[in-house]
């Protein structure tokens, strides 16, 4: 009789459809585990180190995140749509080398400086998104592609080298502060919540949506597929441009290296974020949870003097363990 | 074959003027080499990368070469080790007179080199160390003696008395590995000095900028010096240093336009100049001499000299701004400098021919 007690809740009981039973709870458990994640490590952190939480401290995570919360955000678009973008780290390489040969050439010109980049960062994404809507090429290859193409042009314009000896007005485009920030950071803050809304909000954000969740559907209910898709490579690569040009100018100067491998820590955010990189399903504020969790990860591992492969390691095992936790969420679900 | 005849077209298009000029003056009896005509030299040479390390490097080279009748055959790795032997494999079935090597990778090239050997060509490494005893010669930077001296600025500008955090290359690499080696053995002599933290940002600006900037919330005003294992490393701190409103003494090596203008405005305290045109040049000269069967010292060292405010306008006029003066002049300094054996020096204060 006993037994019979204790095995119980393995069948299916009515009680389960209680709002706060033990299912519902591990449920919501599982759902939130990114932000759940997030809070334990901020708890972690603060608890060994005193400095953490530290008001500067929060402007040293959200300066370092800023230039990889642009192509981020970029990336939750193209991943959206089910396809990806392999090709901003070195679309960064190219339109920073461009920033600085542009700012050397004329000092003082800082918003020539700003907008050639961007124009570099839009000119190479219409190419991805052309080919990729255009002429079906696959978007992994149009993007890696890219990728290959854009650090040779890179090394082109610097003739081999990193730009050395540039002006001192360059590095005013990221070191400027407004209101107590500095400029990526605002230009994150605002893209990230422009981004969200339109997401949210639009009937573009929606046409996103649908076209990274059954095309064909899509396109019966007349959303012009090939356009949105091309638009989403477009708006990647300006977004690259323009975190190209505040990575330049932080540093002011232009290494034809930079950016290197920055686009897997992109499609790393968004898949902490959740986004499925089968496309229709994800969201900005997903995105802007993982990268600062990176971000988070990178600044408090360096606080407590963790070795940078550590650091490299700890990322990894994260990254796996998200999809993991997400996947079988999902199947639960289901 | 024939990938080797595209690279060697355009090559010889880019090395025509030299030959040409080389031409008259030339002993057509020099060298071992040379059945194709022009009666100079032939030398392969393969490098891990464009960098401006290298292309820098490149013009001591080819000023060198163009003073001495030498015909330079270029190439460059991008980084990649097979790449490499591919390079050093078509050299040796092209008979060149000598190979000069700055490796991808310390362990690599083993069976090229030995086929250098068995062809009887003079192969050596330049600026970077190949693992192998088979070398004809080596011409090397000491970075060990470039690590202890940069710590040395360092610790006599705290008084030997101060908490310091140390940027350092890519973890394993050679350089990396004596330039620290050099940072601790001078380390040992001022226990009054901690480190605090020591990581590496990949020679790299942007990644040591954040390393330094999460490093300053870390410790604060604790931090009395940056000592970073190359300059752009370094730069990138004080670009943090700048955005957290602090002023801390820098250190770097290799004395690149960006590290020299830092020490000129004061935001450095210095560096070690590693100067390519003038190693890379001296890389060729030795091999030249091994090629010309002259007698040369094997296994010259490049010390770095100390650039610090008083001699750095001397160092950037060689590097930046008289740059075509000092090329014109430096076939003949790179000579004195095998004579004397010190194959560095450039005529900066402090330095000694």
């Amino acid at each position: 009789m006993t037994t019979d007690v204790n095995q119980a809740p393995a069948t299916p009981a009515p009680e389960a459809r209680r709002r706060f039973s033990r299912e519902w709870i591990v449920a919501q458990l599982i759902r939130r585990a990114m932000l759940i994640v997030m809070l334990l490590v901020i708890a972690f952190f603060s608890y060994r180190s005193l400095r953490f939480t530290s008001p500067d401290n929060l402007q040293t995570i959200l300066i370092a995140a800023a230039p990889f919360a642009l192509i981020a955000l970029g990336q939750t678009l193209v991943i959206l749509t089910g396809g990806i973008d392999l090709s901003v780290g070195s679309v960064i390489a190219v339109s920073g080398m461009t920033a600085a040969a542009v700012a050397k050439a004329n000092p003082g010109q800082v918003w020539l400086t700003v907008l050639s980049a961007m124009l570099v960062g839009l000119l190479a994404g219409s190419v991805n998104g052309f080919l990729v809507s255009r002429i079906d090429v696959p978007p992994f290859i149009a993007t890696l592609g890219m990728l290959t193409a854009g650090s040779g042009t890179a090394y082109v314009i610097g003739g081999g080298a990193p730009i050395n000896g540039l002006p001192a007005e360059f590095g005013s485009i990221a070191n400027t502060t407004v209101a107590g920030l500095q400029i990526p950071v605002i230009v994150m803050i605002v893209g990230i919540v422009g981004f969200g809304v339109m997401m949210r909000r639009t009937a573009y954000g929606m046409r996103i949506y649908a076209v990274g969740g059954n095309r064909t559907a899509a396109e019966i209910a007349g959303v012009p597929a090939r356009r949105t898709l091309f638009s989403v490579y477009a708006i990647s690569g300006l977004l690259a441009g323009l975190s190209g040009v505040m990575l330049a100018s932080r540093v002011i100067s232009g290494p034809p290296n930079l950016g290197q491998g920055y686009e897997l820590d992109a499609i790393a955010a968004v898949v902490i974020g959740g986004a499925s990189l089968m496309g229709g399903r994800g969201t900005v504020w997903g995105t802007a949870l993982g990268l600062l969790l990176i971000q988070t990860l990178n600044n408090g591992l360096d606080l407590l003097l963790v070795p940078a492969y550590w650091q490299n390691v700890i990322k990894g095992v994260l990254i796996v363990a998200a999809v993991a936790v997400d996947v079988w969420s999902t199947k639960r679900r289901t | 074959m024939l990938r080797f005849t595209r690279t060697f077209t355009g090559i010889a298009a880019a090395g025509l003027a030299l030959s040409l000029t080389a031409c008259g003056a030339g002993d057509p009896t020099a060298g071992g080499g040379g059945e194709d005509g022009g009666g100079g030299l032939r030398v392969g040479v393969s490098v891990y990368d464009m960098s401006s390390f290298i292309t820098a490097g490149r013009e001591g080279m080819e000023a060198y070469a163009e003073a001495n009748d030498i015909e330079l055959l270029w190439n460059s790795a991008n980084l990649d080790v097979n790449t490499q032997a591919s390079q050093v494999e078509q050299y040796v079935n092209a008979g060149v007179d000598a190979i000069i090597v700055v490796p991808v990778q310390a362990d690599s090239l083993g069976p090229q080199v030995e086929a250098a050997n068995a062809a009887g060509i003079p192969i050596l490494d330049v600026n970077a160390s190949l693992n192998s005893d088979a070398l004809s010669a080596s011409v090397l930077p000491d970075d060990v003696a470039a690590g202890a001296e940069e710590m040395r600025m360092m610790a006599e500008e705290l008084g030997g008395e101060g908490n310091i955090v140390v940027l350092q290359g890519p973890l394993g690499q050679s350089g990396q590995i004596d330039r620290q080696e050099g940072i601790d053995q001078v380390l040992a002599e001022y226990p009054g000095i901690t480190v605090l933290a020591q990581d590496t940002a990949n020679w790299k600006r942007d990644e040591a900028v954040n390393k330094m900037k999460n490093w300053i919330s870390g410790f604060g005003d604790e931090i009395d010096g940056v000592v970073s294992q190359n300059d752009d490393m370094g730069l990138g701190a004080l670009a943090a240093l700048k955005e957290a409103g602090m002023d801390k003494p820098v250190v770097g090596i290799d004395g690149i336009e960006d590290g020299l203008n830092a020490v000129e405005s004061g935001d450095f305290i210095g560096t070690m100049l590693q100067n390519g045109t003038v190693e890379l040049a001296a890389g060729l000269a030795v091999a030249a001499a091994l090629a010309r069967g002259e007698e040369v010292p094997s296994d010259p060292v490049y010390v770095m000299p100390r650039i610090t405010q008083e001699n750095v306008a001397v160092a950037k006029e060689h590097v930046v701004t008289g740059r075509d003066a000092f090329l014109a002049d430096l076939p003949d300094l790179i000579a004195q400098n095998l004579e004397s054996g010190n194959i560095a020096y450039e005529g900066i204060p402090g330095q000694e021919q």
